[in-house]
């Protein structure tokens, strides 16, 4: 038997698991399920606590990824069955049709221009629109366009078919179905990522009903400056550029009414880091952050929220804060609490740390794989002290966010480790 | 090392250029007038073959690629499409299929560059995709074949420490199938965790959880122990490094290995002349406290009082320690449920606190202090008498704190737990910290309450002070045995915060555990077996190849100053026998601040020299 | 972006290719992770910019040695972009922090050569900064427009200085210089002690001064034995200290001293054979 691994996610987490194995010679087949791989890192403007450039960095990791002589890139996927044990896994994998045959596309994007469909951005958080035929992102890789079947209007009412025209390649195919591929692997990653809660439900914070309260991931994208608003921060009432903002931490998370009792363990930094960044875009940006506790605890960060209080003017606040609107100018008004007195204040924007939640599909995924999850969905290694990402089922290992709150490093690292925690496994199944 | 000979083509062959320029549909094509730009590349010197191609990246472009190489007996390959940046790999495959070293092409960029950039001036456009062709043939003309250096990896690892990381790392790369050598100085395998007491989430002892992985490692037929060790020198690179290892008592061991995974710990910080400590009785480091529980020897309490934060976050260090919330309320919620299994010894022989592997570092006359204390503490010399206290049915904790560092998911439900159990936390601000003070006989803490803004105060037991990890003492030596370097606080710094947590710059070595900052037992074993999974790269391939973009010295220019070896960041550049520079092929990553710095000139960039940087620019100035 | 291909960011005030007006050469060092990869961007989403700049692609900027820019200035070179990670963000670690001091020490020089350091251009530019690409390219352009054509190829004297800026910048003593610069700011020199930024600068300073000086009067007197006087009054310089350089000059076996009966000294550079 050849010794191979599946990665079940393509985000950072996935990358550097794939990576890894494929360096040591192993084929890999990574399982991406959206059209690119990249995942969540990709739609970071900048990391803490160097505020490097997020893509820049993990764009050669994704083309290395892709490029590799010894992996299988399998993006708009999903694992859908898997039968076996360790050693000797037998994998069903739906590669979901694209419409766009992916040896022809060049990924010019001649088509793009031809495609009457306007559809909110994913990737963009729906700040702005994409086409019915699309590649989430510039640096997508791989650099495919994609059909989505459900607003394609050719393949919903049978009228269009201009890309199909514009394409020179002949790349384009409506015909194309969903296709069933069976892998064996010696054993499996799963690195699925997290989800963004959406805070529409706890009315305090007035998400979706005031026009200019924010979820992180949102101002990350509009703070980008390949993002929808060429990195402009501005307002969705007026497109004014707000220069008083208030980050609001805990949204959703460390709160058990709804549900994630959690701390998801980098809102505290990445909050900082936004702040941060608006006053590098402007310097009469004012931010203030409330929080709960500054849980800023890894190596460099406590000093990443000094220098953002010394040289960004950022402040920061401890205390609970809800959200309310002056009706005249579309201001939030933050209301909040110190020293036992209720207080509030005006601000240009709000931006809210939400919370971070495993994906729903993880929960599948685990009953597919046989996996546990815990009661919040994050799927639980089967010695939390000493081997953290090792599961109930052997050959079956866990890396990045979907086994419990992490940042970039932890899940690089957990990356790396799952890897080496498969070889192991196989080494030991004598699948050499 | 066996430098490889490069090899060189023929000086007197001609260069014979074919170039293909790309439509890339209409993307370029629209914009730029692609077939007269073919035409003006037919014209330039050495270009013996020019034609344009709809998508050359298509595979009836690289067959056209293909052809021109073998039927016009092609030396030098230019394309003009999009970018090199995702495209380059392809075509030199493309060319090293037809017999063409991949070095001998180069890429021009008439898209993303060019016909992307200018769309509403066509004729500029396409003047200067001219041009732009016209540098890459002057490029192009220049180049040499390069052969890739491959360099043999020994298959044996080296791993320093023999804590839980140091273990883990060894372990994992043993079962992976390399032999490794471990190294620790110590009579015994554990680390620092053999001080601890439990382990939060669990209430099984330390030892115990860890016993099952010092077995193994016993156990484990590729694991070789050196015990009461230490690494005496390291020479060599990525692949090829002579270790000397020193044991108490025996002769010095060589060995060769081709990787080191360093994970060599950390120390608690010893809190002198903070909060009464070594000042009054009872007051203990968070360590202190564990060694207590762990022995039961624990004083009778009523009352206890953790500080969070004592020389941490901007005080003694600038950061924060991680842990020692989680640490601290682990241990809170120990005594509070579980008191009395702790208790009992410390009645029978007095002893307050026993030895303290951390004191090793400390300085002798800091030890004599203490020593001076617990003498007095056991009443010898009947200065101040230990607090007497009856046993207590109710013991109340109050943790002073600045933020609770209960990250994620377990620390947070534990910290939620712990308000449960009566564990009372009281926030403070560096402004204003809690003072430790006897009032007689009395142990008291006093700290000013952030919401009622007043000052309060309330008699204690034993105060808990949770200082940070600090580096090891020995940090800067093996740093400079290794190459590797320190950051600002003395940890050892990874190659790239986020993206390459475990790797040193210098590929080769790795670093995992607390040795590179506060970390728990699960963060560093994960770390720990990241580092085995990332130094069992080379060993698995067997070799390591280095892109031919790297530093090449000129033996008699060299002067041997070492210039070049203080800026390299990757430790690629050493003196060899003769006193002169010499570049690590294998460690070479071909950014070129060597050769921009030597100041005899005496460093060239493979493929990326001088001239053909030179050539390349000049040859849109000169005169048409 | 998600469908950037079809906004096109026109420029008004371009373009003004009217027959005959100055079209600036410009050449762009790009380094490949950033700054290449940003006008990769840059294209990708269609923000127009001039087609001036032409760019060389390097793995990092710290790779451009202050030769290369000055001998493309010499080449005549209108201007000259080098873009580079943002500090911090280098693919390589610290490159980039090296390509600031001998920026620097370029500026330095082109300033002594009569060259208008705004000819010369650094920039940060991320992977992610398509848009400040087409930003910087438009702006630098637009500099070098207005300050016309780079005369080096009708001015002999500019050209002489030029040359001997090239040749400064080759010298042992300005390259180990800014080598160690940020060694000597960072960790010390040999004794431990570390130098003031602004203490060494200074120091590089009257080094570059000196350096360019003496180039210069090789330069001079490649194909004609000089007098001191002749030589001061060419390079502007007052004869002492054009006599201490000759000194160094002579000591260095770089010049060689013609003295007839009666005369005033003159000094013609010797060429050394097969030398570069």
């Amino acid at each position: 038997m050849e010794k191979s691994v599946m990665v079940i996610g393509g985000g950072i987490a996935g990358i550097q698991a794939s990576l890894d194995l494929a360096d040591k010679g192993i084929i890999v087949h990574l399982v991406e399920k959206s059209p690119s791989i990249g995942g969540r890192m990709a739609q970071l403007d900048k990391t803490f606590p160097t505020n490097d450039c997020s893509i820049c960095i993990l764009a050669p990791k994704m083309a290395d990824c892709f490029s590799h002589p010894n992996t299988n890139v399998i993006t708009y996927a999903e694992v859908v069955g898997v039968e076996g044990k360790v050693g000797a896994f037998k994998v069903k994998v739906l590669k979901k049709a694209r419409f766009v045959d992916e040896t022809m596309c060049t990924g010019c994007g001649e088509c793009l221009e031809k495609c009457p469909v306007k559809v909110p951005s994913e990737f963009e958080m729906g700040l702005s629109n994409r086409k019915a035929i699309y590649t989430p992102f510039m640096q997508a890789v791989p650099r495919v366009m994609t059909i989505d079947k459900e607003n394609c209007i050719m393949i919903t009412k049978g009228k269009c078919g201009n890309c199909k025209k514009a394409c020179k390649r002949e790349a384009i195919d409506f015909e194309m179905k969903d296709q069933m591929l069976e892998i064996e692997v010696g054993s499996i990653i799963v690195a699925t990522g997290f989800d963004s809660w959406n805070p529409t439900t706890s009315t305090e914070y007035g998400y979706g009903r005031y026009p200019n309260v924010y979820t992180a991931m949102e101002y990350e994208r509009m703070i980008n400056a390949a993002g929808p608003t060429h990195g402009h921060i501005e307002r969705r009432s007026d497109k004014k550029r707000p220069t008083k903002l208030a980050f609001i931490q805990c949204v959703g998370s460390r709160n058990p009414q709804v549900g994630h009792p959690y701390c998801c363990a980098v809102c505290c930094m990445h909050s900082t880091k936004e702040a941060m960044l608006a006053r590098e875009h402007h310097d009469d940006m004012e931010s203030t952050i409330f929080y709960k506790d500054m849980r800023a605890c890894a190596k460099g960060f406590w000093e990443y929220i000094e220098r953002a209080k010394r040289d960004y003017g950022v402040r920061y606040l401890n205390s609970d804060a809800t959200v309310q609107e002056n009706p005249e100018n579309h201001n939030p008004i933050v209301v909040y609490d110190v020293g036992g007195r209720q207080q509030s204040e005006e601000f240009d924007m709000v931006v809210l740390a939400t919370a971070l939640i495993p994906r729903k599909e993880t929960l599948e995924l685990a009953k597919i794989l046989g996996l546990k999850a815990d009661e919040f969905g994050f799927l639980e290694s089967s010695d939390r002290i000493l081997g953290m990402g090792r599961t109930n089922v052997p050959g079956v290992f866990l890396a990045g966010y979907a086994a419990g709150p992490a940042d970039i490093p932890e899940s690089v690292a957990q990356g790396s480790s799952a890897a080496a925690k498969a070889v192991e496994a196989m080494a030991l199944a004598g699948g050499a | 090392m066996t430098m490889a000979e490069t090899k060189k083509t023929d000086p007197n062959e001609k260069p014979r250029i074919g170039v293909y320029v790309c439509h890339c549909g209409s993307n370029i094509g629209g914009f730029v007038d692609v077939p007269s730009v073919a035409e003006y590349a037919k014209t330039l010197p050495d270009v013996v073959y020019a034609t344009d191609n709809l998508y050359t990246c298509a595979e009836d472009g690289l067959t056209s690629i293909r052809e021109g190489i073998r039927k016009h007996n092609l030396n030098r390959v230019v394309v003009a499409s999009c970018t090199p940046r995702t495209h380059a790999p392809l075509f030199q495959t493309t060319c090293e299929s037809a017999g063409l070293n991949k070095y001998l092409f180069t890429f021009v960029n008439i898209r993303e560059h060019c016909s992307w950039v200018h769309m509403k001036e066509k004729e500029k456009a396409t003047l200067k995709a001219r041009d732009l062709i016209k540098m890459g043939v002057a490029r192009a003309r220049l180049l040499m074949p390069q052969e890739e250096e491959k360099v043999d990896v020994e298959p044996t690892g080296l791993v320093i420490g023999g804590g839980v990381s140091g273990m883990t790392a060894a372990l994992s790369l043993a079962d992976m199938g390399f032999p490794v050598h471990l190294v620790e100085k110590e009579g015994e395998l554990g680390g620092f965790v053999r001080n601890l007491n439990n382990l939060y989430v669990t209430e099984k002892s330390a030892t115990e959880t860890i016993k099952p992985l010092i077995e193994k490692v016993k156990a484990s037929k590729n694991v070789k122990l050196h015990l009461n060790s230490q690494v005496k020198s390291v020479e060599g690179f990525i692949g090829n490094y002579d270790v000397v290892m020193a044991s108490k008592g025996a002769e010095d061991i060589k060995t060769k290995v081709g990787t080191i995974v360093v994970a060599t710990g950390a120390l608690e910080f010893v809190p002198e002349g903070l909060y009464g400590y070594n000042q009054y009785p009872n007051i203990v480091t968070l360590t202190e406290f564990e060694i207590l529980c762990k022995k039961k020897s624990l004083p009778s309490l009523k009352n206890v009082a953790f500080i969070q934060c004592v020389g941490s976050r901007g005080q003694k260090v600038s950061y924060c320690s991680r842990i020692c919330c989680n640490v601290a309320i682990k241990n809170a919620i120990n005594i509070v449920d579980n008191y009395e299994n702790m208790l009992g010894l410390a009645e029978k022989n007095g002893t307050i606190i026993d030895t303290v592997p951390v004191e090793k570092k400390v300085p002798d006359e800091i030890l004599e202090r203490r020593r001076r204390r617990r003498g007095r503490e056991r009443g010898e010399e009947g200065e101040a008498e230990e607090v007497k206290l009856g046993p207590s049915e109710k013991i109340e904790v109050t943790v002073f704190n600045r933020d609770v560092m209960a990250y994620g998911v377990e620390h947070e439900l534990t910290y939620n737990k712990a308000r449960e159990h009566r564990v009372k936390f009281v926030r403070y601000t560096p402004e204003n910290p809690p003072k430790v003070f006897m009032e007689g006989n009395q142990l008291m803490v006093s700290y000013f309450h952030e919401t009622l803004k007043l000052d309060r105060s309330m008699p204690v037991d034993m105060v808990v002070l949770s200082t940070p990890m600090v580096p090891q003492l020995d940090t800067r030596e093996m740093s400079q045995m290794l190459k590797v370097p320190q950051g600002q606080d003395g940890w050892f710094l990874e190659a790239h915060v986020k993206l390459r947590p475990v790797d040193f710059a210098t590929d080769g070595i790795y670093v995992c555990g607390t040795c590179k900052g506060p970390a728990d037992i699960t963060e560093a074993a994960t770390q720990a077996a990241a580092a085995a999974s990332r130094a069992a790269i080379p060993m698995a391939k067997g070799y390591v190849q280095a892109e031919a973009l790297t530093s090449v010295v000129d033996d008699i220019k060299c002067s041997g100053c070492g210039t070049c070896i203080q800026v390299c960041p990757y430790g690629a550049m050493r003196k060899n026998d003769k006193g002169l520079a010499e570049t690590i092929v294998a460690a070479c990553k071909g950014c070129g601040c060597c050769g921009a710095t030597c100041p005899e000139m005496a460093i060239t960039m493979t493929n990326y020299t001088d001239a053909q940087l030179l050539a390349e620019a000049k040859a849109t100035l000169e005169e048409v | 972006m998600a469908e950037p291909q079809h906004t096109i960011h026109e420029k008004k005030d371009e373009p003004r290719a009217a027959a005959g007006e100055f079209e600036p050469k410009i050449i762009g060092f790009l380094c490949n992770w950033c700054s290449y990869a940003g006008a990769d961007l840059c294209g990708v989403s269609r923000y127009q910019y001039p087609t001036n700049v032409r760019p060389v692609r390097v793995m990092c900027s710290t790779r451009i040695s202050p030769h290369l820019v000055l001998d493309i200035f010499k080449a005549g070179a209108d201007g000259i972009l080098l873009g580079g990670c943002h500090l911090n963000d280098c693919h390589y670690i610290s490159g980039n922090f090296y390509t600031e001091k001998r920026v620097r020490l370029m500026l330095k020089l082109l300033e002594d050569a009569g060259v208008d350091p705004k000819r010369l251009r650094l920039e940060w530019v991320s992977a992610s900064e398509g848009e400040k690409f087409s930003k910087v390219v438009t702006e630098f352009t637009e500099t070098i427009r207005n300050l016309g054509p780079n005369q080096v190829k009708k001015d002999a004297a500019l050209r002489s200085k030029i040359a001997a800026a090239d040749e400064a910048s080759d010298t042992f003593r300005l390259r180990a210089l800014v080598g160690k610069e940020l060694g000597l700011e960072k960790t010390g020199n040999v004794y431990g002690n570390k130098l003031e930024q602004t203490e060494l600068e200074k120091l590089i300073d009257i080094a570059t001064k000196e350096e360019f000086e003496r180039s210069l009067i090789l330069e001079l007197s490649k194909d004609k034995a000089r007098s001191v006087k002749e030589l001061g009054k060419i390079m502007e310089v007052p004869t002492d200290r054009v006599l201490r350089h000759i000194v160094v000059l002579r000591q260095k076996n770089m010049l060689s001293m013609d003295h007839p009966e009666g005369f005033t000294p003159t000094y013609k550079t010797i060429i050394i054979g097969g030398e570069q």
